[in-house]
């Protein structure tokens, strides 16, 4: 390997790890309130539908596997391909944040506010700060449009790069999928 | 994320360039170093305000007290009281002591130390800085808010640290402004640690890196780890004070669904039992090689140094328990916790024989480098041994949130971080301003530094094992206090002799800048790499990356030829007759 791709491998590896111990942090205290609770969610709150957790988790798990084309294609040269794919990672990714929207909305039409205690505490705090890491990892996309605009030779390593962080929101996102909204 | 690969980077032409936005690790480490050295000024005010209401409670604080507190006609007010410990902590902490020790010295000593010519990425390496500037600069102008800054302590513990217990922005803008500087650190540790892994000159092992690097590099990797911790702490408190959640909200401050407000302190520990070793871990660092290079002796064991310090760092993740043995904690976890926290005084007295069996028959140099580590070896040790009376149940119960507590955590915190700090200024000054300080000056800095130091932090801890409690307005209107009055005083008087005797490096550290002697390129006579180029070093640091050939702490070797009782890491290892 390379110097530079040691590099960078190493510098997203730290960057991946910090970011998985914030998320820990915030499901170990899911873990407290969740153990600590009598019933869950507490007594007079209903369940979060599953439709719209459902269909984000359809949209991120999809828009992942795109990400995973552009890396393929970008491997092999094929730069057309890799930015139609990365083009549909975008919008999956766009679509899973209006899909976020929808579900905050649903929740505050069926009364559960932020301020309606701890459940919903849980429910809307941990979907924005993942939220909050998608707009970056959208950004992130952008990023890599611009990088993939003209051929160069640090390409394949800046894809893979974003496309460690892609997926790794979306494999926090389906950890919160089973751990929030499933059981 | 594009980075150096060790290639020689444009030297930058204008001023914006060179000294604002610079990627030139050498000019990020100086902008860290301001940074820390004008927070440790405010900090520093902060404890004598601090100090002079505990040793004259209802007296005016001398010359400034009518212009800061103009309503109280110049005493310190109950709320400003709290505000001033909460942001004393927070800025010595995060403003103060790890930009200098980890900003500062991380980003002048790895790159140089290990042979490279920057930092593995320039640009996030200045993102760091200009982070870290935006969150003094959020920290600052909470000072300025209508209720004032933050006031809950500098663990800012809810509720005092809720809307209830803290109405006002102040202490949302705290939690922005650590956010931020977490972010600073993490981009940092993301540096330092590719650096080190990456960076490390041709020959040069892991065990060829000197112990400062070893210092700052296991620190970055705790930090990368757990500041993100600290993160979502924050992240969550910012939430409940601004959105209106509840995740730390409890009882009746919680009407439907109740939170954890002790769950703030198992995160806020998590992260801040391995914060006392990212404080402290470049520190030890530096002593345990300064304390060689002034011994004229090999690092006696530096490997088990090395090994000492990893241990610590691992240990260090499993040990934060020991900050809540009073919240109702479980028998078994307290035992637990006791236990694991005991464990750590293996690795700790490991290394600090070791630093007894380097500066063993040496031939010691007390240059102020040297005054200065082996002041942290006393503190250090005097801090460690009180930490025991902490980490042990059964006494803890007594000490919790008294003094001693206060006494403990300066001494091994704030008196070791404080004087590793300025050995390190002292020792590496010549090679960052190409001259040398005054010595004499220094010396004198260094013992008003280090008995006033010690009026300080032993005071504490006689108060404390008296029953004074910490945070405590007043605590004289006690009657069962009323007798620790006269330590009090006595601990004032040092602190202001203290702060006086600061007074005197800043007036060296300006004058040498401009007017001290023009340092040699190796003025100490020590072999590690940043001494074989010019002080200061040219943008790129080595024409020709060096080859190592040796360690770092080779001296007084016998069959050596040159004239030295020292080898350059560049130089073959002299061997003796066979």
């Amino acid at each position: 390997m390379k110097r530079n791709e040691l590099q960078n491998n190493l510098a997203m590896t730290v960057v991946l790890i910090s970011a998985a111990m914030l998320f820990v942090t915030l499901f170990m205290g899911y873990a407290v309130y969740r153990s600590s609770a009598d019933v869950w969610p507490p007594m007079g709150v209903a369940k979060v539908s599953l439709w719209l957790p459902f269909l984000s988790t359809i949209l991120i798990s999809v828009s992942s596997w795109y990400c995973y084309q552009v890396r393929l294609s970008v491997a092999k040269n094929d730069l057309p391909a890799a930015k139609n794919q990365l083009w549909l990672t975008t919008v999956l990714g766009i679509a899973f944040m209006l899909a976020q929207s929808g579900l905050w909305f649903s929740m505050k039409n069926s009364g559960v506010f932020v301020t309606s205690g701890i459940f919903a505490s849980v429910m809307y705090g941990f979907t924005w700060i993942h939220a909050v890491h998608v707009v970056l990892g959208l950004f992130a996309l952008g990023y890599l449009r611009w990088v993939l605009r003209k051929p160069a030779g640090d390409m394949l390593q800046k894809t893979i790069n974003v496309e460690k962080f892609w997926h790794f929101l979306g494999v926090v996102w389906v950890v919160m999928f089973f751990g929030l909204f499933v059981f | 994320m594009s980075g150096g690969y060790n290639e020689i980077h444009p030297e930058p032409t204008t001023f914006w360039s060179k000294y604002i936005i610079s990627f030139d690790h050498k000019v990020i480490a100086k902008q860290f170093l301001w940074y820390g050295i004008a927070f440790l000024g405010i900090g520093g005010l902060m404890a004598l305000l601090i100090r002079w209401t505990l040793a004259y409670p209802g007296e005016a604080f001398p010359v400034i007290g009518h212009l800061l507190f103009p309503n109280s006609a110049g005493i310190v007010p109950p709320d400003s009281y709290a505000m001033l410990f909460t942001m004393h902590g927070t800025i010595m902490i995060f403003y103060a002591i790890t930009p200098i020790l980890i900003g500062a010295f991380g980003n002048y000593c790895i790159p140089l130390m290990i042979g490279a010519r920057d930092m593995a990425f320039p640009m996030l390496n200045m993102l760091s800085f200009w982070f870290a500037f935006l969150s003094g600069v959020v920290l600052l102008a909470s000072l300025f808010l209508p209720l004032g800054a933050a006031a809950g302590g500098w663990t800012s513990y809810p509720t005092l640290s809720t809307m209830i217990g803290s109405p006002g922005a102040g202490q949302t803008l705290w939690c922005v402004a650590i956010f931020l500087f977490g972010v600073s650190s993490t981009m940092g540790a993301v540096n330092y640690v590719t650096t080190v892994i990456t960076l490390r000159a041709p020959g040069m092992g892991y065990f060829d890196m000197p112990l400062t690097v070893w210092g700052l590099w296991l620190t970055a990797i705790l930090n990368a780890i757990f500041v993100p911790v600290l993160g979502a702490g924050v992240i969550l408190l910012t939430l409940d004070r601004v959105m209106g959640t509840t995740f730390f909200l409890a009882g009746a401050s919680a009407t439907s669904g109740s939170g954890d407000p002790v769950l703030f302190q198992h995160v806020f520990w998590i992260f801040g039992h391995p914060e006392v070793y990212i404080l402290i871990l470049p520190a030890w660092g530096i002593v345990s090689d300064l304390l060689s290079f002034f011994s004229r002796k090999p690092a006696f064991g530096a490997k088990a140094t090395a090994l000492s310090m990893t241990s610590v760092s691992v240990l260090s993740t499993i040990v934060y328990g020991h900050h809540m043995f009073t919240t109702q904690m479980s028998p078994l976890l307290t035992q637990s916790f006791m236990t694991l926290t005991m464990t750590i005084s293996i690795p700790s007295a490991i290394f600090f024989a070791n630093w007894l069996g380097t500066i063993w028959k040496g031939s010691i140099r007390f240059d102020s480098p040297m005054l200065f580590s082996l002041g942290v070896v006393f503190v250090f040790g005097l801090g460690g041994l009180t930490g025991l009376h902490l980490g042990t149940v059964t006494t803890d119960l007594y000490l919790h949130d008294t003094y001693f507590v206060v006494g403990h955590f300066h001494y091994t915190m704030a008196a070791s971080v404080l004087l590793g700090g300025y050995a390190g200024i002292y020792f590496w000054f010549p090679k960052m301003f190409g001259r040398m300080m005054n010595e004499t000056m220094a010396k004198i800095h260094f013992w008003g530094t280090m008995i006033p130091l010690n009026g300080i932090f032993f005071g504490m801890l006689m108060v404390g094992y008296g029953g004074m409690h910490r945070r405590i307005y007043n605590p004289f209107v006690y009657d069962s206090l009323k007798r620790l009055m006269p330590i009090n005083e006595m601990i004032t008087v040092s602190a202001i002799l203290m702060g006086a005797f600061q007074i005197i490096f800043v007036i060296n550290f300006l004058w040498s800048l401009y007017k001290g002697k023009k340092a040699p390129n190796n003025p100490w006579n020590v072999g590690t790499l940043e001494w074989t180029i010019p002080s200061p070093p040219v943008h790129h640091n080595y024409d020709v990356i060096p080859v190592v050939k040796c360690g770092p702490h080779e001296f007084g070797n016998p069959n050596l030829k040159t004239g030295r009782d020292f080898q350059y890491q560049t130089e073959e290892l002299v061997q003796g007759p066979v």
